[in-house]
This record gives structure tokens, sequence and C-alpha cells, in this order.
């Protein structure tokens, strides 16, 4: 589904990504982990198209992202970790806008809004302008925008930021829903709980490199000695690079 | 105070910081700014030097008019200063971040006010002091004043422009205490209607067109050099664009002590304004800065912002994309209060514009190249009007695509395919604007020279469009909401500064045919369009190279990483 090949990236002499290696399969939910300033954002930036990568390739569904970018954003539901909306935009009316983007048809968004308000709960506010949103709100739109189109491959920045413990579960709950649907999930975040909780795989990365890649159950063997939970086990390998 | 210089300390480090980044865009840009502002600079300067000369000189308006169309010109700038700091005002020193960050820390609300007054007004003014200092300096030259004419003349300047921003914060203070007690609907349309009242009235009482005709009455028997105060209307010398003007008209007469007398004026005003604005800063900053959030949070419950009749929901015959994009460019313009206003008091002064040049008479019969020179005087008028509709309107678009640009760029659409369709209705409005200026302005002109004018104009806007088009992409900043400040911006400056570079271009390239043109007109000879075609040529072909290549600045810097 998405293969990482010697991706790199630098600003100025800065390797903000140091040639990584990844390979995701269909139907994996992938939490991708590391402490700030590691490379996640940056990683996940560039698989979204918003950052050129210094070198490397990523291949989604047979597509090199930067050579036949089209193709590949199709099938991709991005979720950034900054909501950032147009503030004189409803929510409905921001949904419908990113439908504009996919050229989806005006009753294909409307049956998707509908869907959406009720998986994500925000009926009640849809209709209200962006500018008067909580952070969560405004989550909460981003990843109704990301699953409008109804993409393979699901690219989520720090997901659970600012969003409450009932909207928390709803999210998890509809990744496990999507993955066990066939939709693969490539999450980064800093919650060790969420990762433990619903990830398949994980992937670990450390000052640009990627520091382990496996799948949860790997990664859950190695809990044992000092290392009595995952915390532990976190705080030992990226303190050991 | 030693707070004030606390903040002002790290303000300036972060802008420093931010403006001298050594990456090699940074580098070339700047390189570039500073050619292109010293090219302006010395153009302005000659450019003044050699109008004043042909005002003057050729066309003998004298000096008392001369300084009667600069009071004019002084106020219409007194009200775009002063509109501009206004809606500048409002979004920094109520909306921004910062202002909400510095409100929780132990800082008295006024220190903010001030601070981010004099930030809004260096800001947002620093071109234009730059063009009043070159100016100022070509017309001191000019008249052979000394470097004391040229600091009295720069200190009355600055002075008349904090005026007119200090009364900008003034009416904004009041119109939000205005608003919560009448609403802000209403006490918006008041406001604008009195603004739109203020430069009509100005017109009505003091036409340019009666004026010259009231002084050619008095000619030759009185020097149209003397100060003919009669003719002035009581109320316009009340006004701090008259005081400006007559302390320059006294200035060139040689009576410092008139001259003076008018600076006292304006510093006085200017002290007064900048102490009722401080006052009221002390007294009504936060407690409107409370208000305004009270009535934005009233006004988002009680609103009803739909527009039926473009709704995102309807289906219409346009692509997806092309939907999408012009209902959301349609809905962000209509529901930005600052946008609506101060576009409609632009498009005041459009129709102002319109209606001023269509009233040009034809001076110079007989004399080709006096007419000429009229000619050529209304097209750069024309082309210095549309690159500011460009500056306003296009400069913008790429950076007011904002931080949910993310939206864009990770969707299946090339942004090039987005910035062409928000670009198209801007285009298209700034081109009728254009041609209807165009030929207003030249109809007293044969049919032949109207064609001209028209086909250059049309030429030329396109090429202003591309230019503002790309300059916007080369300096985008998404993190900025505000259009004014974006159209004041050290990128808009250098736009604006290019359009002027390309003006001069199409003068030196045409005046020459157009002033054969004028003279075989003149003497009944055929004349034959090839004539004037082999001139065009280079023209059409620099225009078009232009374009492309700032077409092509704005397409590549979408890709720009964010």
């Amino acid at each position: 589904m998405l293969k990482l090949i010697n991706l790199e990236k630098k600003f100025g002499s800065f390797k903000a990504v140091n040639k990584i290696n990844l390979s995701i399969n269909k139907s994996e939910l992938f939490g991708f982990l590391g402490p700030n300033g590691a490379g996640k954002t940056t990683t996940i930036k560039m698989i979204a198209g918003l950052l050129a990568p210094s070198g490397g390739k990523i291949i989604l569904n047979g597509f090199d992202v930067w050579q036949k970018p089209l193709e590949s954003k199709k099938k991709i539901g991005f979720i950034p970790d900054q909501p950032f909306l147009y503030d004189k935009l409803t929510g409905r009316e921001f949904l419908y806008f990113s439908g504009g983007l996919y050229s989806l048809s005006k009753e294909t968004i409307k049956i998707k809004i509908d869907e959406l308000i009720d998986k994500l709960k925000i009926g009640t506010w849809i209709d209200k302008r962006t500018e008067e949103y909580s952070q969560g709100m405004r989550q909460r739109i981003v990843i109704a925008s990301a699953l409008l189109h109804g993409p393979s491959f699901i690219l989520v920045d720090e997901p659970m930021v600012g969003l409450d413990p009932q909207s928390a579960y709803d999210v998890k709950k509809i990744f496990l829903e999507l993955v066990q649907n066939g939709t693969t999930v490539f999450m980064s975040t800093h919650s060790l709980n969420v990762v433990e909780e619903i990830c398949t795989h994980v992937g670990i990365i450390n000052k640009g490199n990627l520091i382990f890649q496996d799948n949860i159950d790997s990664l859950k063997s190695m809990i044992n000695g000092p290392n009595k939970n995952f915390e532990d086990l976190f705080i030992q390998l990226t303190n050991e690079e | 105070m030693g707070q004030i210089l606390h903040i002002i300390k790290y303000k300036i480090l972060s802008f420093t910081r931010f403006e001298s980044d050594l990456t090699p865009a940074n580098v070339i840009k700047n390189i570039a700014g500073a050619i292109i502002y010293s090219a302006f600079a010395a153009g302005s300067f000659i450019f003044i030097h050699k109008f004043i000369a042909f005002l003057l000189v050729d066309i003998k308006v004298g000096l008392f008019l001369l300084h009667q169309f600069i009071s004019i010109i002084f106020y219409i700038l007194f009200i775009t200063i002063n509109i501009g700091n206004m809606i500048v005002s409002y979004s920094t020193l109520y909306k921004s971040n910062e202002v909400t960050h510095l409100l929780s820390k132990p800082v008295q609300p006024v220190k903010i006010f001030l601070i981010k007054f004099f930030d809004n007004f260096f800001y947002s003014s620093s071109t234009l002091l730059m063009i009043v200092f070159s100016i100022l300096a070509g017309y001191v030259y000019y008249f052979s004043l000394g470097i004391e004419a040229f600091l009295l003349l720069l200190i009355n300047s600055v002075a008349f422009m904090l005026s007119a921003a200090s009364l900008g914060v003034i009416i904004l203070l009041i119109t939000i205490r205005a608003a919560d007690r009448f609403g802000i609907k209403i006490v918006l349309y008041t406001l604008a209607s009195l603004y739109i009242l203020a430069i009509f009235l100005f017109f009505q009482i003091n036409s340019p067109k009666t004026l010259v005709t009231a002084v050619m009455k008095y000619y030759p028997l009185i020097s149209k050099d003397n100060y003919l105060s009669e003719l002035i209307p009581d109320i316009i010398k009340f006004l701090p664009n008259e005081w400006l003007s007559q302390s320059a008209y006294w200035l060139v007469k040689g009576n410092i002590n008139n001259s003076l007398q008018y600076l006292v004026y304006q510093i006085l005003l200017t002290i007064v304004f900048l102490g009722i604005a401080a006052t009221l800063g002390y007294k009504w900053y936060f407690r409107t800065w409370l208000l305004n959030t009270r009535m934005n949070a009233e006004l988002s419950s009680n609103r009803n912002s739909s527009l039926p009749l473009f709704s995102f929901r309807k289906t219409s015959s346009l692509s997806p994309l092309s939907d999408s994009v012009l209902k959301r460019e349609l809905f962000l313009f209509m529901r930005e209060p600052s946008q609506v206003f101060h576009s409609i008091v632009f498009f005041f002064l459009v129709v102002i514009f319109i209606t001023s040049v269509a009233g040009i008479n034809f001076v110079g019969l007989g004399n080709y190249n006096l007419q000429t020179m009229i000619y050529f005087s209304i097209f750069i008028f024309n082309l210095l009007f549309i690159s500011t509709l460009a500056l306003r309107f296009i400069f913008p678009l790429i950076s007011l695509e904002g931080e949910a640009f993310w939206k864009v760029r990770s969707s299946p659409v090339n942004p090039s395919q987005i910035l062409f369709r928000k670009l198209i209705p801007y285009t298209s409005i700034i081109i009728i604007i254009s041609i209807g200026v165009s030929y207003y302005s030249n109809h007293n002109f044969t049919p032949e020279l109207i064609l001209v004018a028209m086909t250059i104009t049309l030429l030329s806007a396109l090429v202003i469009i591309s230019i503002n088009f790309g300059m916007g992409g080369l300096f985008a900043n998404y993190k900025e909401k505000n259009v004014i400040r974006l159209a004041s911006s050290q990128g808009a400056s250098l736009s604006f500064l290019l359009n002027i570079v390309f003006m001069l271009f199409l003068v030196i390239t045409l005046y020459k045919p157009l002033s054969q043109m004028f003279l075989f007109i003149m003497i009944k000879k055929e004349f034959t369009f090839q004539m004037f075609y082999y001139n065009l040529v280079p023209v059409i072909v620099i225009s078009v190279s232009l374009s492309i290549i700032f077409l092509k600045i704005a397409v590549n810097s979408l890709k720009k990483d964010l």
C-alpha cells in the first residue's frame, strides 16, 4: 500500500528525516511514534504532498506520490495536526468545498455529510461558521473532510489533540471500522495508550531515523525487565539513539 | 514606558530575524527589492520634476492651480490612509492573537493600543513614506528650495499622515461603541455613507473644473501664480490637505512665515488627534475589546449567513471544482465586513475617478506635442489606477488561501487550477473597469486614438494583473488574514514599483509613434496603422513575456513547502 524508500528531508544542513525505509500493507493501522521534533510531521507532510522530499521515494498504491501526485492524492484522506479551516465558511460549506476538490457530485456529498454527521456527532454546529468552533470541533470537521471521498489510505497527524474523551473514543472507533473495511491508516501520535489500544503495526522515529518498525505484538514482547510498560520502553528506545 | 520599550524591542527582534534569514531566495529578493526601491526613488524624483515642469511650463497652469491640484490629491490620500488604518487597526487591535496574548499579561491595555497603532502606521505607510520622500525631493529640487524646505515639508507630510491614521482609530473606537448601542449593520452602513458623502461633497464644493474656469477668468489680468484666496471655499481652508499644499505653495513663493503657519496648524491637529486617540484608547480600548468579543458572539448566534442563491448545496452548470472554488471565494469575500466596507468605498472612488477623467477638457488644440503629452498623462494616470486595483484585489489572492491551503494542496487538483479560477472573476472586473476608464478618459480624442488607448490599456492591465499575481505568490504570507496589510506589505510595495517600471517602459516605447500619429492627424495626412504596429510589436512581446514570467512565478510559488 505505502512504501517509503530512502526518504529524506533536509532543511539547510539539518536532516529532519534521514533516509527512512518503511512498508505498510493494506488494512494496517500503523502508529507512527516519536518524541517532539523527531520528524513525524515532516514525514507525514511529504506523504501528503505538502513538503517536497530532498531524496528518496514515496510509493502509494503503485504511484510515486511526487511523480503522479493527483493519482495518489485521490486515494489519501489527510488529517493535519493543526485543523485550519476557512473561518467564514460553515462546517457544512467546508465539506461541500472539500467534496468539490475531489469532483464529487452534490448528491454524493450530501449523502456522505449526512452519514458523517451521525458518525462524528457534528450535527448541532455544522451550520455555524468555523470561526466559532473549538479545537475539537474543528478537528472533527477536518476528519469528516478526510473521509468524504472514501479514501483507501488515511494519513493522520496527531488525531486526538483537542478531542474530549467521548470524541477520542468515537474517532478510534471510526479508524478501527475503516481498517476492518480494508482502509489503511497511517497515524502519528504522542499517545502511547492509543497505539497500544488500536494499532496493528508501529514505527518509531527519533532524530529523523526510523529506529523500530514491526507489528504491535513484537513491540509488546519487548516489555520486560526495567521496561514495565509501553512508556518505559518508548523512553528507553528513544534515549538509546 | 519601560514595558512599551520591552515589547517593542522583541517585536523588532522578531521582525529583523524574519527579514534577515540568509536563504538564497531571501538574498535575491532583498537585492532585487533594493534595486527596485532605488530605481523607483530615482524615477519618482525625475518624474515629479518633469511633471511639474510640464504643468507649469507647457500647460501653464500656474502655481496656484498646481497647489490646488496637490491639495485635491492629498484629500484622497487622507481618506485612503484613514480608511486603511481603520480596517487594519480593527484586525490588529481586536482580532490578533498577539493582542490576546498581551492582554492576558499584566500590561496596561493603553500600552498595547499605542504599540499596535504605531506598528500599523509604520508597517502600512512605509512605502508611502518612501514615495512621499522621493516626491518631495523632486519638488524641492525643481523649485530650488533648500534642505530646510525639504525637512519642513517632510515633517508636514508625516504629521498629515499621522492625523489621518489617528482619526482612523478614533472613528474605529467610536464605531465599536456605537455598534454596541445601535447595532453593527446600521453603524457600518452609516459610516460608509458618511465617507461617500465626504468625498462627494468635497468634489461638489471644490470641483477642479470650476476652479480651472474661475482661474482662467482672472488670467491674464492676474498672474496664475498669485494666491487667489477667494477662489478656495472657506470650508476647504480648514482641511489638513489644504494646509499641506498651502505650506508648500508659500515655501515656493519664499514666504516662510505663511508656510510655517500652516505647518503649525498641521502639527497642532496631529497632536490633537493623537491626544484624542490616546485618551480614547486609555478609556475605551479594553472596554471596546470586550464589547467586540461580546458582539461577535451575539452576532454569531443570530447570524443567518446563507446566500441562498449561491448555496453550496445547489447544483450548478459549472464543474464541481469551479463551483466550489467560486462559491468559496464569494462567501469568504461577502462575509468579511472589512472587505465589503473597503470595496464599497474603493469603488465609489472609482466612480469619482471615472467621472473626473471623463470631464477632462481638450487642452492644447493645435499643438500636437502638447496633446501627445496630455494623452500620455491620462494614459499613465489610468495605469496607476489599474495598478492600485490590482494591488488591492490581485496581489493578496494567493496569501488569502490562508492556513487552510493544506486542504487544496493535499487534494487531487493542481493548485494552479484553483488559483486561475480565483483569478478570473477579479481579472474580469478589473479589465471591464480599465476599458471603461480608458474609453471615458479618452473620448475627446479621435476614434483611432481611443482604440489605441483601449488596446494598450487592456494589454497593460493584463500585464499588471500578472505582475501582481506573481509577486503575490512570491511574497505569499498565508498567516496574514488582513487584506489591507497584505496590500501594503513589502512585497506589495515591490509589486507596485514593478508596475511603475513597466509603465515607464510603455511611455518610452510608445511616445515617438504616438506623437507621430498626432502629427499626422493634425496635418490631416493619411495615417496608416501599420506605422504604429511596428512599434507595438516590442510592446506586445515584452508584455506577453512579462505575463508568462509572472504567471509562472505564481504557479511555482504554489509548489513551495507548506
